[in-house]
């Protein structure tokens, strides 16, 4: 393939605008992992229960498109809380991270997954459903269409990360969030009901999946098996970005977004899931804190 | 103020204490002495929760609090305030005095609270929007007992606020203490320096491997040959600094 | 009171012993051994259907007065269970004729088992080349092989659209084998090269990339190999990205099913593939068949996995009741091998399916690859009540693509 510059613009913005959706995967990772230490495992089905959610609430119930995206980012906050809350708090209690119990909750994460797609299954079928969502005719870029869908994602994503940012360090409630993901015994002390936190952790986490599920929807259609493929990406996009960094991993889709969409373009056109994997696997190696990552997040 | 009877906790399986007896009264300091490893630190953390009480009982203020979750025993007025490494690293001074306020809603009264801190340690309102991270070992133990001071307790349990400090600082944050002593706060205090701790405190407890061993009123421990022989050591207990009011 | 039980009981028994003997000496059951991939809705429905007709040959009176017993199980389209399922049909039911599989991946490997085994193995719907190339004298397959629907749509896509075509891809083993046997065809009858190819993951979301390259690149068509919802994702998208609708879109096999128009929607217009049957076949056993599936099984425009289940069935009574068979326990390899040659003698059964289906005896893909003819069916309106049109009836040489 000869080099194609002409469309370049095209190929960058195509990344960007996919990769802002990995980016909000990822800042529900990231935000477990920073609150937890754990890796999330289930977090892709999450995703895909809030793409399923938005389409009952916009095609079955008839809610307009924004309206079904909040509602699905509430439904979805309160699954993650009440399975945060049934199962996995037995096991956060022992710790996180490199902790044996740490261990377990990671295979709990995968356990979960598995149940979520099963349940997934019973009440929608495998059959994928479309979720044509009408927003008007596409924006035209000289020779490139957007459709208009991807233009909301990225504005989405700007929201979610700027919401986000403002809640924790702004807000008293963010305060205790961030204090209970440094440290949970000094939290207990300051009188901060950590339990509670890290519900809320995980429900935050969990609505921000559900509003890329429902982002996604109208570029897709919506499916059981939706959500392993953007665990992966995400994941990807939280270590380039930096584990645990909340703007890393926004910044870490989007370059997970662009590295693929380049690759394919002027590499080669095959499997371009591979520079996702590839630009993880660099990073690991050259600057394992994450492009954008703070140097080993002090941990008191 | 508070009165612990017969408390015995430890971690696991493993029992650390074995029935401690301990009271506090209201307005007075008490310290709990002992080396490394006897017991004090998994005092503190059996009174603010974070250990399970397995025997024996702990009333604060008139009310059972043994086995409540920590962040209610908080808000009962008592406040652990740990060593000075326990200061969140990533958050401003103000950040984590702010956190210490936590459990209040009084938003006036905070914001004289936190004049009120800034008062006591002058350096952490110089340094109050860096990250803590960059403050030093004295400035530390200052922040985190500020920080301890915003929830406004009645009772304030310090660990170890002399740990690995230089003795010029640890005059300056002893001296603070009997400071937020006067102005109403019951404290409880362990300490590893004993000489220090008994010139300040009016009533010390010694233990050791999980046994309250010697108790009496500071004056008099400091002059007991057995406390002496047994836990002071040299350097520290022949110190001749006094404590200045 | 309790010794009349026991009585009871033992005369009870005795009895049914009784009856069971009479019934074995004057009829015996055809055992029928079926494994299909039961996982999507209409994978269930196509086993249903092939349960029903075996159902409905019992109750009118059976093979020659034999009742055929049939034991139906999911091999959820993986080789592995494909291959447990046909060595438990085989050796513990001690099954007659084996019928499988849906998927390539699962009727390979069975291949080698029946022929092992000596039990005939007759295929639904699987199109790898490979299946009947293994040569086995046990194997034998309904639907229409990879080989020839390749031919047919290069021969198309050939004379009638350009020769500038791009290909995408998608990872799994059927949309694979599709891709590199248009590209092959392509290449042989037209000696045209791919003008852009893509390998992509089975799940992708995102094809912008690719179809911004494909539209920079000019093309008269572009093949998407890829499983159902995966083509629908990438037709949808081949139109934001402004690809006009003068380049074709040439579908994979899996371009039949139902999800394609159904989430593609207006993208699925004119996008057109090949296949063993069309719905919108005019001839009346067509009509009838399109009627029964949808007051049966409630499905509009039923593709050719229901018509090849179907033949399947009718082709497997014409062979039981021209096969002399004893059935009892110690002709059991007999009576298999009796089956085989009667399927390799069914000439010519004019059924549902796009062309007549002949087999005969020789172990050869020109023997065992049963149908020749398909037809390229094009979807003319998308959405939930899709419609479809039939572009071209080709039938093939014997040995096509050999």
């Amino acid at each position: 393939m000869d080099f194609d510059f002409s469309s370049l613009f095209a190929f960058l913005l195509f990344g960007v605008t996919i990769g802002v959706v990995y980016g909000i995967v990822a800042l529900g990772i990231s935000l477990i992992y920073s609150g937890l230490d754990i890796v999330h495992f289930a977090h892709g089905e999450i995703y895909m229960f809030g793409a399923f959610f938005g389409l009952v609430f916009s095609h079955t119930m008839g809610f307009p498109y924004p309206v079904a995206l909040l509602l699905a980012m509430v439904c979805a906050a309160v699954l993650g809380m009440g399975i945060e809350r049934v199962f996995y708090r037995r096991l956060t209690k022992g710790g996180g991270g490199y902790t044996v119990a740490g261990m377990g909750m990671i295979i709990c994460g995968f356990g979960m997954s598995i149940v979520l797609m099963n349940i997934a299954f019973l009440i929608w079928g495998a059959a994928a459903e479309p979720f044509p969502v009408d927003l008007g005719m596409p924006f035209q870029l000289g020779d490139i269409t957007l459709p208009k869908s991807y233009a909301l994602t990225a504005v989405v994503a700007v929201l979610l990360m700027a919401a986000l940012h403002y809640f924790l360090k702004k807000t008293k409630l963010g305060l205790a969030v961030r204090a209970v993901a440094a440290n949970k015994d000094i939290a207990y002390l300051m009188g901060i009901n950590v339990p509670m936190m890290i519900s809320l952790i995980f429900g935050l986490a969990c609505g921000i999946a559900a509003a890329a599920g429902v982002l996604i929807g109208p570029m897709q259609s919506v499916q059981v098996e939706m959500g392993y493929l953007m665990l992966l990406k995400a994941f990807a996009a939280a270590v380039v970005g930096g584990f645990g960094s909340l703007p890393g991993a926004i910044a870490g889709g989007i370059v997970v977004g662009i590295a693929e969409n380049l690759g394919a373009a002027y590499i080669s056109p095959n499997h371009k899931d591979i520079y996702a994997f590839l630009l993880l696997i660099l990073v690991l190696m050259i600057k394992p804190s994450g492009l954008f990552g703070i140097v080993a997040r002090v941990k008191a | 103020m508070l009165k612990v009877s017969g408390l015995s906790t430890g971690y696991g399986k493993l029992q650390i204490l074995r029935g401690i007896d301990l009271n506090v009264a209201e307005g007075g300091i008490v310290t709990l002495l002992g080396g490394n490893g006897t017991g004090k630190s998994t005092f503190l953390k059996a009174l603010s929760g974070l250990l399970p009480v397995w025997e024996g009982s702990i009333e604060f203020d008139g009310q059972k609090i043994q086995n409540l979750p920590p962040h209610e025993i908080v808000r009962c007025g008592l406040t652990q305030v740990t060593q000075g490494k326990d200061a969140y690293p990533a958050m401003t001074v103000e950040e984590n005095l702010k956190l210490g306020a936590y459990v209040r809603k009084d938003k006036i009264a905070i914001a004289e609270d936190l004049e009120r801190v800034y008062s006591f340690f002058p350096r952490l309102l110089e340094r109050r929007t860096q990250l803590a991270a960059t403050l030093s070992g004295g400035e530390v133990q200052m922040l985190v007992i500020g920080r301890g001071l915003m929830a406004r307790p009645k009772l304030l349990m310090l660990d170890e606020p002399s740990a690995a400090l230089a003795p010029k600082i640890i005059m300056d944050i002893f001296a603070t203490i009997n400071r937020i002593r006067k102005s109403g706060v019951s404290i409880l205090m362990v300490e590893q320096n004993v000489r220090m701790a008994l010139l300040l405190a009016e009533y010390g407890y010694i233990i050791r491997d999980g046994v309250i061993l010697i108790k009496g009123d500071a004056k008099d421990l400091i002059n007991d040959p057995n406390v002496k022989k047994s836990f002071l050591g040299g350097t520290v207990a022949n110190s001749t600094h006094e404590i200045k009011a | 009171m309790s010794i009349f039980n026991k009585n009871f009981i033992a005369a009870g028994m005795a009895g049914v012993f009784v009856a069971g003997m009479a019934a074995s000496a004057m009829s015996a059951d055809i055992r029928v051994g079926i494994t299909m991939r039961m996982i999507s809705e209409n994978g269930q429905r196509y086993g249903q259907m092939v349960m029903d007709e075996i159902d409905m040959i019992n109750e009118s009176g059976g093979i020659n007065g034999n009742m055929l017993k049939a034991t139906l199980m999911n091999d959820e389209c993986k080789s592995d269970k494909g291959v447990a399922n046909a060595i438990k049909l085989i050796n513990q039911q001690k099954v007659h004729i084996l019928i499988g599989s849906t998927c390539s991946s699962v009727s390979l490997p069975i291949v080698d088992i029946t022929e092992k085994a000596g039990v005939p193995q007759i295929i639904p719907h699987s199109t790898n080349d490979k299946i009947t190339k293994k040569g086995s004298a046990w194997v034998f397959r309904v639907p229409v092989s990879g080989r020839y629907y390749a031919g047919v749509n290069a021969k198309y896509v050939g004379e009638n659209i350009g020769k500038k075509i791009a290909y995408l891809c998608a990872a799994d083993a059927a949309s694979q084998n599709d891709c590199d046997a248009m590209q092959s065809q392509m290449k042989s009858q037209h000696g045209a090269d791919p003008a852009y190819v893509a390998q992509v993951q089975e799940k992708e979301v995102d094809f912008r990339t690719h179809m911004q390259k494909i539209k920079s690149a000019g093309v008269d068509g572009i093949m998407i190999a890829a499983l159902a919802e995966t083509m629908a994702r990438a037709l949808t998208q081949s139109y934001e990205a402004g690809i006009p609708a003068s380049v074709r879109r040439i579908g994979s096999s899996s371009a039949s099913n139902s999800p394609v128009p159904s989430i593609a929607g207006d993208a699925a217009k004119g996008v057109f593939f090949a296949a063993a049957y069309a719905a919108a076949d005019s001839r009346p056993i067509a009509r009838l068949f399109n009627e029964m599936v949808k007051k049966r099984y409630g499905v509009n425009s039923p593709d050719h996995d229901f018509s090849q289940a179907y033949d399947l069935v009718r082709i497997t009574e014409i062979a039981l009741k021209n096969a002399d068979l004893k059935l009892d326990d110690e002709n059991l390899a007999a009576d298999r091998t009796a089956i085989r040659d009667a399927i390799a003698n069914v000439k010519d059964y004019n059924g549902l399916a796009s062309g007549p289906i002949s087999f005969c005896a020789a172990a050869t893909p020109q023997c065992r690859d049963g149908n020749r003819t398909a037809v390229l069916i094009a979807y003319t309106k998308g959405g939930k009540d899709y419609k479809t049109e039939v572009l071209a009836r080709v039938t093939m040489p014997i040995d096509f693509g050999l």
